[in-house]
């Protein structure tokens, strides 16, 4: 399975992912100009990680700003992770945030709202 | 399950007379045995038909049941997501919106005394020279400067002169209308702008530097009083942009200064300066 390292622009996150750790990681902002084209990869990556039962997944945010798009991108991700919880995959979530902006907690704690999974948010203090 | 009726029951009890008849031996020679055996049987595979039928129809009508309490499932399921999807982005809409704001605020505020900065000012001289134009109202300018500023800064230091310039800040806010404009032109120069309002703002100027004059300084020797300089113009609003009132008020405050500092000068048609 191809990794991906995606560079960090202004309207998108970094993202990196590592099927051989199941690491996946997306960080900064996200607004793409197309969020289907942008995503796509990443959605791909996610369900062919999730396929193999033995393979865990582990997402590591640090994502500041969503557009719609990109909030509707984060559930789809999450309802993957939901699904392959129940089929018994390793899946788990720490959504960063720095510890000075609280808005983005309480953004992640809206997405957690419905995950069964083991969903962590976590204040990082800034360097 | 339909629950059986009386008609039901009246249809089983004919069958079973029927089927009695037929059995009792003493019916066997009548003329009407063999019709009557054939009608019963009839009626059987009729109502056998008939129970076959209704099943058929109730497993039809159970699908479309199971098909459209699915479709109603994830139509919700649609809806609740759409509704998550719209209710965190509005959250992150709001949070730009406050962030916009604050950026707002912060590039119109100046930073030492929390009055709006120069281009605050310009802003809104520009919006209430228009407003005053349109409505054929008044609007007069101040331009107040601190007396000798530089002399506090070098005899106290900079930050007593920091102090000095917040106190000077407060002062005139706190003698001024709601709808008054106030903010740091510059250094120690401060402008003032009061909508709607022609020569009585000279009553308000001179309680603002009454005020200054109040001000306590920290360490500052018994009988040194701080005063400031006032130039007020009435705006001419006919002519385009601000600068023109601003350099107005400009050159009175300059006049003030060489009258003696710590008086106002303006240039309020028939009357004479004040001083």
């Amino acid at each position: 399975m191809n990794d991906l390292a995606v560079e960090k622009t202004q309207s998108t996150p970094a993202i990196t992912a590592d099927s051989a750790s199941g690491l996946l990681k997306m960080e900064g902002d996200s607004y793409p100009e197309n969020s289907f084209e942008f995503f796509g990869p990443v959605m791909e990556w996610v369900r062919e990680q999730l396929s193999d039962k033995a393979c865990p997944l582990h997402l590591e945010l640090r994502l500041i700003y969503l557009n719609t798009s990109s909030v509707r991108a984060m559930l789809d991700i999450f309802d993957m992770l939901e699904a392959a919880h129940g089929r018994g995959v390793d899946v788990a979530v720490v959504w960063y945030y720095d510890a000075r902006n609280q808005r983005v907690a309480d953004l992640a704690e809206e997405f957690k709202e419905d995950c069964t999974f083991a969903f962590e948010i976590t204040a990082e203090e800034p360097d | 399950m339909v629950e059986p009726v009386e008609s039901d029951f009246a249809d089983a009890r004919i069958v079973e007379r029927v089927r009695q008849l037929l059995d009792d031996p003493a019916h066997v020679g009548n003329p009407l045995f063999e019709p009557l055996a054939e009608l019963l049987q009839l009626a059987t595979r009729q109502g056998e038909r008939m129970e076959r039928l209704i099943r058929i129809a109730d497993g039809f009508q159970g699908a479309a049941m199971e098909r459209h309490e699915s479709l109603v499932a994830s139509y919700d399921r649609n809806l609740r997501r759409l509704e998550k999807v719209v209710r965190i982005s509005d959250l992150y809409h709001e949070g730009m919106r406050e962030l916009s704001e604050s950026l707002q605020a912060a590039a119109t505020t100046d930073p030492l005394t929390g009055v709006g900065n120069r281009r605050f000012l310009m802003e809104r001289l520009s919006e209430e020279q228009d407003r005053a134009r349109r409505m054929g109202r008044p609007l007069t300018l101040a331009l107040l400067d601190v007396d000798r500023f530089k002399t506090v800064n070098d005899r106290y230091g900079h930050e007593v002169g920091d102090q000095l310039l917040c106190q000077v800040a407060d002062t005139i806010r706190g003698h001024l209308r709601e709808y008054d404009i106030c903010g740091r032109w510059g250094g120690e120069e401060f402008l003032l702008l009061f909508p709607e309002a022609g020569t009585e703002v000279m009553k308000a100027c001179e309680r603002v530097l009454d005020a200054v004059r109040a001000i306590e300084l920290p360490g500052r020797p018994v009988g040194h009083c701080i005063t400031a300089s006032i130039g007020l113009t009435q705006v001419d609003y006919s002519s385009r942009g601000y600068s023109e009132g601003v350099n107005r008020a400009d050159a009175l405050l300059y006049r003030a200064k060489e009258l003696g500092r710590d008086r106002i000068v303006h240039d309020f048609a028939s009357q004479s300066p004040a001083d």
